[in-house]
């Protein structure tokens, strides 16, 4: 009996696990089965909408009457004045990056220390970030217009030879524009960074004081590389920001205009998908964005693996 | 552990339970969601005559919204078994919201489009029905400026008002640079002196805005016009005829070296580039220019705030030496079609038919001061002495608005920046010209169906 039932309890592991290995195999699958809506909605809405991009690429014309051209549309946009116009201005404003970083991080770090008032500071800095686009085009618009309110209070100040048409001006234009992203996504990065900032032991700035640090060694030496994986991520969020996703500034403070001059590669895809119906070149238009697009975001994995790997 | 373990099992079966219960749940709600939307839209089909009418006026003639409103409120309770939905379109929307609607043969079973190509082009592939194929010629024989819309005996739409475009001049400011208030401009001579002696006593000569690219349009519609014989010489241009698209691009650089002139010589006010053509239109009333070219509705409007006694109205000034410098530049501007997908294309006729009685016409312009597109409104009943001028110059001769014979790709992608080269004296007349005939030839590659059917009706083969 005594051996018997030795054995039996030597068995019950034994005899466990199976049932175990079988829970966990259930385990491992059955996340898959919750993602899979997800998946299958992602899936249609995104690849499928991807294949047929690529697809249209290769056609003229709008759906319906559509016609094979071949690679004529991507020849078409390597000759297409506007649209290389439109490239080298997404690349001009990438220039808004490395200005909206050090801003916005100069900020963070600034009303990192507590001071009175400093989240309704912070929620003052954001502002812009959540205000709609529209308004903030009129707003601009008038601002910035030839003898608007900025041309009028340049005037005032005598400092006249600094008036100029910002919006109507292609010399200008594309500063204005930089300028209004600078404007709104600062918020953005104010808050990304103070929340990192918040994240660092309050340990590790003290003990470097104790040390003798002072507050510009306490920066530099201590918090700034402590937050560097997520400067690294904002910049290159940025950068994917104002290559894939500036239409709403360039179509409500200028339209792409004066003649092209402010026009972006999705303001050049809209036009032509969207105002023309030619969609084939709209589609060949999007494909090289999304190329572009797709070296930054590849940096921005790597940036966010190589992050999780420094958590581990 | 040992007892532990039995609770965990249950909590984990328990979860499942629940999981499943909420996954059952959500495919349910969505089985009866999928099953509730057809259920609606067959209530509405069975029961009632439902018409989608996308809408656009209110730019050309504020009010117009509202007018058109009051009317669908009229005829619904005069036809309790029609509803009409009204969707009004802004000016970026009118032709890529219809474009759009095409492709999946949904949306609007009436649509607004600006007249002529960008109406004629759609009717051309087959999206749009000709409303001749509904209305009675005896109706029709009432509608003024059908030829805007019409191939071979077939009327594809229906005009509502007519809106000329003149100089208007601001008296008082005239007087002030010594001017005589009572004669405008006639001779494009007399306009440039004008002009001169206006800027020499600080007065914005011309108050217009470009950063939409629409004062750069009319000037093409206006001016362009003014050095052409015919029509013809543009659209078979357009559609590249044998040499006709040379000699189309030599007088554009013609147009445009004049418009260069006038922005170089400071005739137009110094932001022209930054505000839109509404916005530019707003220095007048202001009076902050003394001249502009703008819509009857817009006089109408202006002499309200600067007083009709300090208002004139003429013809632009003839700059040209073609035939068609003589016409005058009236255009019913925007017309009324049936998409060819709707299904209700008898009810959506008739009420169109609806707005063009005596007393809706007469209500649309004594509520927007339109003049509407139909001979029997009584011209009688206009007595404001402006007004009757205006009316006057719209009804007298023949009329072309150049930039309705143009495809709307053209028109958007050549001729409004063309024209914003020009004013932001970013580009030479050479390069607006250079800008035209790169878009003729992208148009050309990128739209092979429309650009065949397009010189098929430029040749009339």
């Amino acid at each position: 009996m005594s051996s018997a039932s030795v054995s039996l309890d030597s068995n019950r592991p034994r005899a466990a696990a199976p049932t175990t290995r079988k829970v966990r195999r259930r385990r491992q699958w059955w996340p898959y089965g919750y993602m899979a809506p997800v998946l299958i909605v992602l899936g249609v809405v995104f690849g499928y909408s991807f294949v047929e991009v690529v697809h249209y690429s290769f056609y003229a014309g709008s759906i319906g009457s559509l016609v094979w051209v071949g690679t004529a549309n991507y020849r078409e946009l390597a000759t297409d004045p506007q649209f290389i116009h439109s490239m080298f201005n997404n690349f001009k404003l990438l220039f808004t990056v490395p200005i909206v970083t050090v801003l916005a991080l100069a900020i963070a770090l600034m009303i990192n220390t507590a001071f009175r008032g400093v989240r309704q500071y912070r929620a003052i800095l954001f502002l812009p970030y959540i205000l709609p686009a529209t308004a903030m085009g009129l707003s601009f618009s008038y601002l910035l217009q030839g003898n608007g309110v900025l041309d009028a209070l340049l005037t005032k100040l005598h400092v006249g030879f600094l008036i100029h048409d910002w919006l109507g001006s292609p010399s200008w234009v594309m500063f204005s524009i930089g300028g209004v992203i600078v404007w709104q996504q600062l918020g953005f990065g104010v808050v990304v960074f103070s929340a990192a900032l918040l994240a660092v032991p309050a340990e590790t700035v003290e003990a470097a004081r104790i040390d003798g640090a002072n507050w510009w060694v306490v920066q530099r030496r201590i918090l700034i590389p402590q937050i560097r994986r997520i400067i690294e991520f904002f910049v290159i969020l940025q950068a994917i920001i104002v290559l894939s996703s500036v239409f709403t500034y360039v179509y409500v403070l200028t339209g792409g205009g004066p003649a092209y001059s402010s026009s972006v590669m999705e303001f050049y895809i809209y036009q032509n998908g969207f105002e023309n119906g030619s969609i084939g070149i709209a589609s060949a238009g999007a494909v090289v964005l999304l190329v572009i697009a797709s070296v930054f975001i590849a940096l921005y994995l790597w940036v966010r693996i190589r992050a999780a790997k420094d958590t581990r | 552990m040992k007892s532990n373990y039995p609770s965990m099992r249950a909590r984990w079966s328990r979860n499942r339970i629940i999981t499943k219960v909420v996954s059952v749940l959500c495919v349910a709600a969505m089985g009866l969601g999928v099953a509730v939307i057809p259920t609606a839209t067959q209530a509405s089909a069975s029961g009632k005559t439902n018409i989608n009418y996308w809408f656009w006026g209110e730019s050309d003639i504020p009010g117009m919204t509202k007018w058109m409103q009051q009317r669908i409120t009229t005829y619904e309770k005069a036809n309790p078994s029609v509803t009409i939905t009204l969707v009004p379109q802004s000016n970026t929307t009118i032709i890529s919201s219809f474009q759009l609607a095409s492709q999946s043969k949904t949306g609007p079973d009436v649509d607004t489009q600006w007249a002529t190509l960008p109406t004629l082009l759609p009717a051309l592939q087959g999206e749009v029905t000709p409303i001749s194929n509904y209305v009675s010629k005896s109706e029709m024989s009432h509608w003024l400026n059908t030829n805007e819309n019409t191939i071979g005996n077939k009327v594809y739409a229906m005009p509502l008002y007519l809106i000329g475009v003149p100089l208007v001049w601001n008296k008082k400011l005239f007087v002030k640079a010594g001017l005589n208030p009572n004669v405008g401009p006639k001779t494009w001579a007399q306009f440039l002196a004008d002009c001169a002696a206006l800027k020499k006593h600080g007065i914005t000569p011309l108050g217009m805005g470009n950063q939409d690219g629409y004062f750069g349009a009319w000037m093409f519609a206006i001016y362009e016009k003014q050095i052409l014989n015919s029509i013809n010489q543009l659209t078979q241009g357009v559609a590249n005829v044998g040499s006709s698209q040379a000699k189309l691009l030599a007088s554009l650089k013609t147009m445009y070296t004049m418009l260069s002139g006038l922005i170089k010589s400071g005739y137009v006010n110094s932001n022209v580039e930054s505000l839109s053509l509404n916005q530019g239109w707003q220095l007048f009333p202001q009076s902050k220019a003394a001249m502009s070219f703008t819509t009857d509705g817009n006089v109408l409007a202006w002499a309200k705030a600067v007083g009709e006694k300090n208002v004139g109205v003429t013809r632009p000034p003839v700059w040209g030496t073609g035939k068609l410098a003589s016409t005058y530049d009236t255009t019913q501007s925007s017309d009324e079609f049936l998409a060819s997908w709707s299904t209700n294309k008898a009810a959506a006729a008739k009420f169109l038919t609806f707005l063009h009685t005596t007393a809706n016409m007469v209500a649309l312009n004594k509520e927007t001061g339109a003049f509407p597109a139909d001979n029997r409104f009584p011209a009688k009943d206009i007595t404001d002495p402006l007004a009757k001028a205006l009316d006057k110059l719209d009804t007298s001769g023949t009329s072309v608005w150049l930039e309705n014979d143009i495809p709307p790709q053209i028109d958007s992608n050549a001729d409004l920046p063309a024209g914003q080269l020009i004013t932001s004296g970013s580009g030479s007349p050479a390069a607006a010209v250079a800008l035209w005939k790169q878009q003729l030839q992208k148009w050309q590659l990128q739209q092979p169906t429309q650009f065949t059917l397009f010189k098929k009706w430029a040749t009339g083969s």
